[in-house]
């Protein structure tokens, strides 16, 4: 119970700093507006079907747009050494990591749903006869991208490049995600059957487990001096 | 009030000849709460620890005095498990410190110059969201006794950014005792505070001479580290050059004392 305490501590300390700056979720949203109103400009529909290349931009915002937040995931530890406080204490690294994650979870997966709304917005997009299924995908994308992009924030927070320094790690890192999250999502939104995600489904969860258990597992040598 | 006599060392006398030795190692006490052996950590070449060794009681309050870069932090980042040892290793209520597991953090408290705290939440926030991470279960009891005992009762309900660098300080020394630790460690608690928000903290502080605490206290400050301290080390080059008992210190004396000591430390 106490391990799940802690993970639980992180998360409501993470969300409700979140619910006051509102520093991170502002700039993921706005850029996932912006993104979304620039493709729209951006492409011919005389020429280029939305539909056809839309799950390629819809992933391509969440990564760039989402990387602007979780990047951020340290910044105000930094402030007046709040996490030198994190680490006095007995928790865990791991448990220390999966709260931040689960944190950083729940404030991609809400920008995921929003970029999801701006492109149908934009790109008047059906969403095909599995949302649901879509939803899924975008949430075990999410958390291989936080579970990978927490564990790298903490890496890149230690060094005086910073933030530059997170997509250089975390992009190379990203590419199955980006593969399998988008063949996904294109045949889900084209409406094909369920069927043909599933070995996608499959290596999204893969990712997302892997993404995690490494995380949990390399947090401590990160932020162990 | 007659003085107390100066400290071992002859002031008159050179500092060469006088009888600072290289290292004192710190007396064995049974039992210790806190000990430490040929406790070392190195920065690539730098040595910033150099084989400390240390024992401290229940109810011993030991100021570590000595100058920039003298690595005191290091020191006490090492003795609070926030830094690994190159080379020997910390027992704390006899637990070694093994940075494989973590249950022995909750003997420990730390209150730096910085407070440790979060900005954005208000200071009951604050110690609640630590108190979980120490596995406390009584918060709404202990929470509340925590601010009083600092001086905060009626400071719960702001945002640690609203309040002042003295309050602040107070609060992160709640948060530090919040889990009752046996061993407290203060990593320069004056830095920054006014005469009067440093008079009120060192009230604070006193409080914890109960005799149940062990408190290591890290400062450049002599007159505050001499206050509350019944022993005392002056670190040079990651080692104790000179280690002693507050009450063999003459407080006048001091200042010209830890000079020398310094001195012959970088000699």
């Amino acid at each position: 119970m106490t391990y799940l305490g802690q993970v639980y501590a992180i998360v409501w300390k993470d969300l409700l700093l979140e619910l006051r700056t509102r520093e991170r979720i502002a700039a993921m949203g706005a850029f996932a507006v912006l993104a979304g109103v620039l493709f729209n400009y951006s492409i011919d529909a005389t020429i280029v079907r939305p539909q056809d290349i839309a799950a390629g931009l819809i992933w391509m915002t969440l990564v760039f747009g989402g990387l602007l937040g979780i990047g951020r995931t340290f910044y105000l530890e930094a402030q007046d050494g709040a996490f030198q406080g994190i680490l006095t204490s007995p928790a865990p690294k791991d448990a220390i990591f999966l709260g931040k994650t689960a944190a950083n979870f729940v404030l991609l997966y809400v920008v995921a749903l929003l970029v999801v709304a701006v492109f149908t917005l934009f790109f008047g997009l059906h969403l095909g006869t599995s949302p649901a299924l879509l939803a899924l995908v975008l949430a075990l994308g999410a958390l291989g991208f936080v579970a990978l992009g927490t564990l790298f924030s903490a890496v890149s927070s230690g060094t005086h490049m910073g933030e530059t320094l997170l997509p250089i790690l975390v992009f190379p890192l990203l590419v199955p995600m980006v593969i399998y999250g988008v063949s996904a999502t294109s045949r889900l939104l084209v409406g094909r059957p369920v069927a043909e995600v599933a070995g996608n489904l499959r290596m999204l969860a893969a990712f997302a487990v892997l993404a995690v258990f490494a995380g949990a597992g390399l947090f401590r040598y990160v932020v162990e001096e | 009030m007659p003085s107390r006599p100066p400290p071992r060392v002859d002031l008159d006398l050179p500092v060469e000849a006088s009888t600072v030795p290289a290292l004192v190692t710190a007396r064995r006490v049974e039992p210790a709460v806190l000990s430490a052996r040929a406790l070392t950590r190195r920065y690539g070449a730098v040595v910033a620890v150099d084989g400390i060794d240390l024992d401290l009681a229940a109810g011993d309050f030991l100021t570590i005095f000595g100058p920039n870069g003298a690595g005191k932090t290091s020191l006490l980042s090492l003795l609070g498990g926030r830094l690994k040892p190159s080379g020997g290793d910390v027992h704390v209520g006899g637990q070694r410190l093994d940075f494989g597991e973590t249950s022995w953090r909750g003997r420990i408290g730390v209150l730096s110059h910085q407070s440790f705290l979060y900005g954005h939440l208000t200071v009951a926030e604050n110690l609640r969201f630590f108190g979980r991470l120490f596995g406390l279960e009584d918060l709404d009891e202990r929470v509340p006794e925590r601010l009083e005992q600092v001086g905060l009762a009626n400071r719960g309900d702001f945002l640690a950014r609203q309040l002042s660098h003295g309050m602040r300080q107070r609060a992160a020394l709640a948060r530090a005792l919040l889990h009752d630790p046996e061993l407290v460690l203060l990593d320069e608690p004056y830095t920054g505070l006014d005469p009067h928000a440093a008079a009120v903290l060192r009230g604070v502080l006193s409080s914890l001479k109960d005799g149940a605490r062990t408190v290591v206290m890290v400062t450049h400050n002599l007159t505050q580290g001499l206050e509350l301290a019944n022993r005392i080390a002056i670190q040079v080059r990651g080692r104790f050059t000179w280690t002693g008992e507050r009450d063999d210190v003459d407080a006048d004396a001091f200042e010209h004392f830890y000079h020398e000591v310094v001195e012959s430390g970088r000699a």
